[in-house]
């Protein structure tokens, strides 16, 4: 389509708000953030310091642990929480007798605030008093009777991404909005066919799904490369920075006013953002049937 | 035509008195106070008094309004981001560790002028208590709440131990909690979460029993540092399974519920001791100064303590308003009002008060000691004076506790935080 050069003039004006705030709040704040990195910035002053803060993270164990563990975050959530909310979703497709019903229990932790949710894990896991070990108890397993859940090295990070892996309302509703998008004439000719409710899902209710199931995958990547209530709250990056995450860090060096080093993090954890959005956009290309 | 004339007349008349009555209104001052004495604050209740009194006092002109900070890290935390932006509240507390900082902003109120032009805080602090706060000519904080840090310990439970009296050395401390995990109770009540702060108070006893009370100026090198670690590691054999990973009112809990024997915080949480412990748990508490190391540096009944939070104000363009801080501050700081605070929580204060004769009697009893004590040495978070070592102390105990790392890698640690 031609833009005719009149309308030049009209098109900028209308983008001009979008534009002016997108430099306001995303580029200059990067910008921003890139300059300090380089820089002692605590707050008051600042000086030009090179490279420092960036080799003196990398030579940071838990600096390194953070990058590792965000990536064990990003990891389980595309190979486990998204699956298992597809899973949940097929389930739920075939509108069985009280699919709403575990559709809403499934999406009500999506309205409760992370914190809430953080302090009510926290209290299960406890030690003394948690219903984790009063359950393994009861079942069985006195070993874990008073076992720290969060407070031991072992187990804390296990503890901490084992939860969370619950929670699949999100995207199961992404994916189930999907399927009832799907024309029945599909299932239809698989009913001629004799095909089972198995078949169905696995031949024609998941590929046509496909590209959301991708972009749930992408979604759930980038959540958690910015993992933070969950980590804050429950073990605040501990113990012995076992369960450290990127965006705990940061906040960690902000409060103790290494506000320069803390935006170099920051810096590397858009760069590592940026190369793991690229990567997935490649590996995980549909095409959509629709 | 007349109509039109009064309509307009009318328009012009109310408008007029809105602007008016609005002036009036906006006359009275609002000042802001992002307070941490708050809920379960020992200190709440008074304070909430003292702000509703002034409030009544200067009704019309001054209103102090409380805005509840309930978490004290996190409060902390604000503190720092708002001095970073200048964006400092009207009046706020702000602990010794971020007085430097506050006062390199340049955004706090120099409060020198007004302690010179009025006689009130030189007749309340005693001497050279202001001079000693002030920074390059500038006072932008009013000493305020001090604290020690002595061992309070469940009588009951050590007695059940065979124990009337709380061990002098750290040799006979751990004999005296195997004595106690013997009877099926916990020793001691230790926490990683935050600021790690009550295990941070034991630290902090056992290195100025280690090194001394000047142990901060030799640094991190000084293997003080590795003989404090080793009583923690120790300490973390006599606790509860939630210790890692607990926090202050973790920590507290197990010993308001007689779960754990010794428990070392200031003295703001002996009304706690009755409003939160057991029935007949503040009955039951004994004060005593830390145990001592064997061969260590400090000196027996070597108590550790400090300031524990300052007043202070952001600067105000405002001279009314600043006018308006000043006297609420001046109304914090009489001797009535903080005898007041001292005895309802047993927080202890720099302002000189006369505090009533029936003071608690675990306060008289950690006054008495305080005033023996050869020393009253710094805690670890504020004699280090270094914000990314303090902040790294928590995952430094965890990894000690958890056998993740030797006393030496727990120094080692810290210094790699700096």
């Amino acid at each position: 389509m031609q833009i005719k050069k009149d309308e030049v003039v009209w098109l900028l004006l209308f983008i001009a708000p979008t534009i002016i705030l997108f430099f306001l709040f995303f580029i200059i704040p990067i910008l921003f953030l890139f300059v300090t990195s380089f820089t002692n910035w605590d707050g008051i002053s600042a000086e030009f310091v090179g490279l420092e803060n960036y080799t003196k993270l990398f030579n940071k164990k838990s600096f390194v642990r953070a990058i590792t563990n965000n990536l064990y975050w990003c990891l389980t959530a595309a190979l486990i929480t998204v699956p298992l909310a597809l899973i949940i979703a097929l389930l739920l497709a075939h509108r069985s007798r009280g699919w709403k019903v575990f559709r809403t229990v499934l999406f009500i932790p999506q309205v409760v605030s992370s914190a809430a949710i953080a302090m009510l894990w926290a209290a299960m896991f406890n030690a003394e008093y948690g219903l984790v070990n009063f359950l393994l108890d009861y079942i069985g397993f006195s070993d874990y009777k008073n076992h720290n859940w969060l407070g031991n090295v072992r187990t804390a990070n296990a503890a901490l991404i084992g939860f969370s892996l619950c929670y699949v309302g999100y995207f199961m509703v992404i994916m189930l909005a999907k399927t009832a998008g799907i024309s029945e004439d599909y299932y239809d000719a698989a009913n001629i066919d004799g095909a089972s409710q198995f078949q169905k899902d696995l031949h024609i209710t998941a590929p046509l799904i496909k590209s959301t199931f991708f972009l749930c995958i992408i979604l759930a990547v980038i959540f958690n490369l910015r993992q933070f209530e969950y980590v804050y709250l429950m073990t605040a990056g501990g113990p012995a920075n076992k369960t450290q995450v990127l965006v705990v860090y940061i906040w960690n060096e902000l409060s103790v006013q290494r506000l320069g080093r803390g935006n170099a993090a920051g810096v590397i954890m858009i760069a590592i953002g940026a190369i793991l959005l690229l990567s997935l956009r490649k590996l995980l290309k549909s095409e959509t049937y629709n | 035509m007349i109509k039109s004339i009064l309509k307009l007349f009318s328009v012009v008349f109310i408008s007029t008195s809105l602007t008016v009555i609005s002036t009036v209104a906006s006359a009275e001052i609002t000042i802001n106070w992002p307070s941490i004495w708050v809920g379960k604050d020992s200190k709440s209740t008074v304070i909430s008094e003292l702000v509703d009194e002034f409030n009544a006092a200067n009704s019309g002109s001054i209103k102090v309004v409380i805005e509840e900070q309930t978490d004290y890290d996190i409060y902390a935390q604000k503190l720092t981001a708002q001095i970073s932006t200048g964006d400092l509240p009207d009046i706020f507390t702000v602990g010794a560790d971020l007085l430097d900082i506050l006062h390199r902003s340049g955004k706090a109120m120099d409060l020198a002028p007004h302690v010179a032009s009025d006689s009130h805080w030189s007749n309340v602090y005693p001497d050279g208590a202001l001079e000693s706060n002030m920074m390059g000519g500038q006072l932008t904080n009013l000493p305020y709440e001090l604290f020690v840090t002595p061992v309070t310990y469940n009588k009951k439970l050590l007695k059940a131990a065979g124990y009337d009296e709380f061990p002098a050395t750290y040799d006979e401390f751990f004999k005296m909690c195997e004595a106690v995990t013997a009877t099926g109770k916990v020793c001691t009540s230790q926490m990683t979460a935050k600021n790690a702060w009550t295990s941070m108070l034991w630290f902090s006893q056992a290195l100025a029993s280690a090194g001394g009370p000047n142990v901060y100026d030799r640094g991190l090198d000084d293997p003080a540092f590795v003989k404090a670690f080793e009583v923690m590691e120790k300490m973390y054999q006599y606790t509860t399974s939630d210790a890692v990973g607990a926090d202050a009112g973790v920590s507290g809990g197990h010993f308001l519920n007689e779960r754990t024997a010794v428990f070392m915080n200031g003295p703001w949480f002996i009304a706690r001791y009755t409003s939160d412990g057991i029935p007949g748990l503040h009955e039951n508490i004994g004060v005593a100064p830390a145990p001592m190391l064997t061969g260590g540096e400090g000196a027996p009944g070597g108590y550790v303590g400090g300031k524990q939070s300052s007043l202070a104000a952001g600067k105000q363009s405002d001279p009314a308003k600043e006018e308006a801080v000043v006297k609420f501050l001046k109304w914090l700081t009489t001797p009535e009002n903080v005898a007041r605070l001292s005895y309802s929580s047993g927080a202890m204060f720099i302002v000189k008060a006369d505090l009533p004769s029936d003071m608690d009697r675990l306060f008289i009893e950690m006054n008495e000691q305080k005033g023996n004590a050869p020393y009253v040495a710094k805690t670890f978070m504020n004699g280090m004076g270094s914000l990314p070592i303090v902040s790294e102390f928590p995952q430094a105990l965890s990894a000690l506790a958890l056998g993740e790392v030797t006393p030496e890698g727990a120094v080692e640690m810290l210094k790699d935080a700096e």
